[in-house]
């Protein structure tokens, strides 16, 4: 690790190798890559099922192959990766150089000058704290992750008896899982009336192994002193609250929790960057630069996405973005704003520019079919239909914008006949 | 003779595409639902030999993490899945393994269905 490099990418996951792989394409001599974990790679390593790299790589590989090939890559073009390593702090010095204070088991702590900084810190999981589950405190409550990484990683079960609570993908895939690894699966509860996952994990996760997926339903108590006894499942009402007359017992040992996904933005928060409340990530311009000039944000750290293909095309426009920065490229600020309207719960980028096309990720509130998708008066797409779920991911031509003078863009999502 | 509707939902691609598949008896008249030619071809495959592929872990000695994930060079029958992941199980490793290495050759003794590791797991120094 030198003292002074033109871009310093936080987190070695898919977003921050592929940041760190675009800047050295965009033309700069040297990338460092800060990773908390012992080696590069992210959560993919942990998820060694199939399903990953159908866009970007065009064949269906696992969570590590996909994650190798980043990492071959990045061991390839010689860039730096600093491991078992954390950023404590970031000072935005003058326009020129920016200071990263890194706390390794290498190096200790250290202060590193480098021109542009790309964030790609990842997500963390929610937990029991975020849904307030009434009940004892147990062992045997844990987020389906931590168990993925349990099972798949270090080679321990996290029980023998499991509940899981919520159906997002991670909860799908770690039933059948587990299920392999001869568990019993006791079955899948959603508070929501569809599943979070999608429909093919439920097919091929759930139903192939028989385990029971019970939707508008949710866990009402954890019973158990030193460890997880049962747990009192119950159907709930319009208003999501449980209805206690028809509640029933499970008995398991462990709980297991798929209920979504947080951004980790603890150091952009410290160092000042502007917030999107509903993202929970950075507000970011079409060049994926934060409210801090020279910082760059790209992947589960701006908001969280089903597909890691989705995650490396943007991680990729970042580090071209912050590569450019370094080499001194400064870009006049974007001219109009994107604002997310009827139907749509957030849409990223923030700001867009006339001079580039440009890619919009964004995500419904509810369900709807068929449906068509506005941007202002430019764009009228029809589409079957959208869910909460699956990102939506929409193009858009410089040449939209030629005969657009205003300063604002809202997105819509009405339905239609 | 009746024809009749047996309905899947594609799991080829995210998408998950609702498939209706008829068939009078064993022969297969038609597919529809499926948005692309893979959903018609998991239709006939679901009706006639249902298969599926899975990833799982095996032990490793002398390398970073304790497992080494593997996944199958081609799909198994479905209803014989716990027989080859118990298979699978009985298998241990030792660093260095390099990703796309063979571990066993015909799972379950049919032809051409490998056990391959899905990442390199090198020496500990």
């Amino acid at each position: 690790m030198n003292r002074r490099y033109d871009v310093v990418v936080i987190g070695g996951g898919p977003a921050g190798l592929g940041a760190a792989l675009a800047a050295l394409d965009a033309g700069t001599e040297s990338v460092l890559v800060v990773e908390r974990e012992p080696e590069a790679g992210g959560i993919l390593r942990q998820c060694i099922h199939s399903g990953f790299g159908l866009h970007h790589f065009k064949e269906e590989l696992t969570g590590p192959e996909y994650a190798e090939r980043f990492v071959q890559k990045a061991i390839d073009r010689d860039i730096d990766v600093v491991p078992n390593a954390y950023v404590t702090g970031l000072a935005l010095d003058s326009d020129d150089t920016r200071l990263v204070r890194v706390l390794s088991e290498r190096d200790g702590l250290s202060t590193i000058e480098c021109s542009s900084v790309v964030l790609a810190m990842g997500c963390r999981e929610r937990t029991r704290g975020a849904i307030r589950i009434p009940g004892s405190r147990p062992a045997g409550v844990l987020t389906a992750g931590l168990a993925q990484k349990m099972v798949n990683m270090m080679g321990y079960l996290p029980g023998r008896r499991i509940a899981i609570l919520g159906s997002g993908d991670i909860g799908l895939i770690m039933a059948r899982r587990l299920v392999l690894e001869g568990c019993d699966v006791v079955g899948v509860f959603e508070i929501l009336p569809y599943s979070n996952g999608l429909t093919r994990n439920v097919v091929q996760c759930l139903d192939d192994y028989g385990i029971p997926l019970h939707l508008s339903t949710t866990v009402a108590e954890i019973h158990g002193r030193d460890r997880v006894e049962a747990i009192t499942v119950a159907p709930v009402g319009a208003d999501l609250q449980p209805d206690m007359s028809k509640a029933w017992r499970e008995t398991c040992d462990t709980l297991l929790l798929s209920i979504g996904l947080i951004p980790e933005n603890e150091l952009s928060q410290s160092i000042g960057a502007n917030l999107d409340l509903v993202t929970g990530g950075p507000i970011v311009s079409s060049s994926m630069e934060t409210s801090l000039p020279g910082v760059f944000a790209c992947g589960n750290v701006l908001h969280v996405h089903d597909l890691v293909d989705f995650v490396t095309e943007e991680a990729l426009r970042a580090g071209r973005f912050a590569g450019q920065w370094a080499r001194g490229v400064r870009r006049p600020p974007d001219t109009v704003s994107l604002v997310p309207g009827r139907n749509v719960r957030y849409s990223v980028p923030h700001t867009l520019s006339p001079d580039r096309p440009h890619t919009i990720y964004l995500r419904c509130k509810e369900r709807m079919q068929p449906c068509v998708l506005r941007v202002g008066d430019l764009i009228n797409k029809k589409l079957s239909f959208v869910v909460p779920a699956e990102m939506i991911r929409l193009k858009i031509r410089p040449s939209l914008l030629d005969n657009f003078y205003g300063d604002r863009l809202t997105i819509d999502i009405d339905p239609r006949d | 003779m009746a024809t009749e509707t047996t309905s899947y939902t594609c799991i080829s691609c995210p998408i998950g595409c609702p498939l209706q598949l008829e068939h009078e008896v064993d022969t297969i008249r038609e597919v529809a639902g499926n948005n692309c030619d893979r959903g018609a071809k998991y239709a006939r495959q679901e009706f006639t030999d249902p298969r599926r592929s899975f990833s799982t872990t095996i032990p490793i000695a002398g390398a970073l993490h304790r497992r080494l994930p593997v996944r199958l060079s081609e799909p198994v029958p479905k209803d014989r899945i716990l027989e080859a992941a118990q298979r699978i199980h009985l298998l241990s490793a030792e660093a260095p393994i390099r990703c796309g290495e063979v571990l066993l050759r015909d799972l379950l003794s049919i032809d051409g269905i490998d056990v391959v590791a899905c990442r390199t797991m090198l020496p500990l120094e």
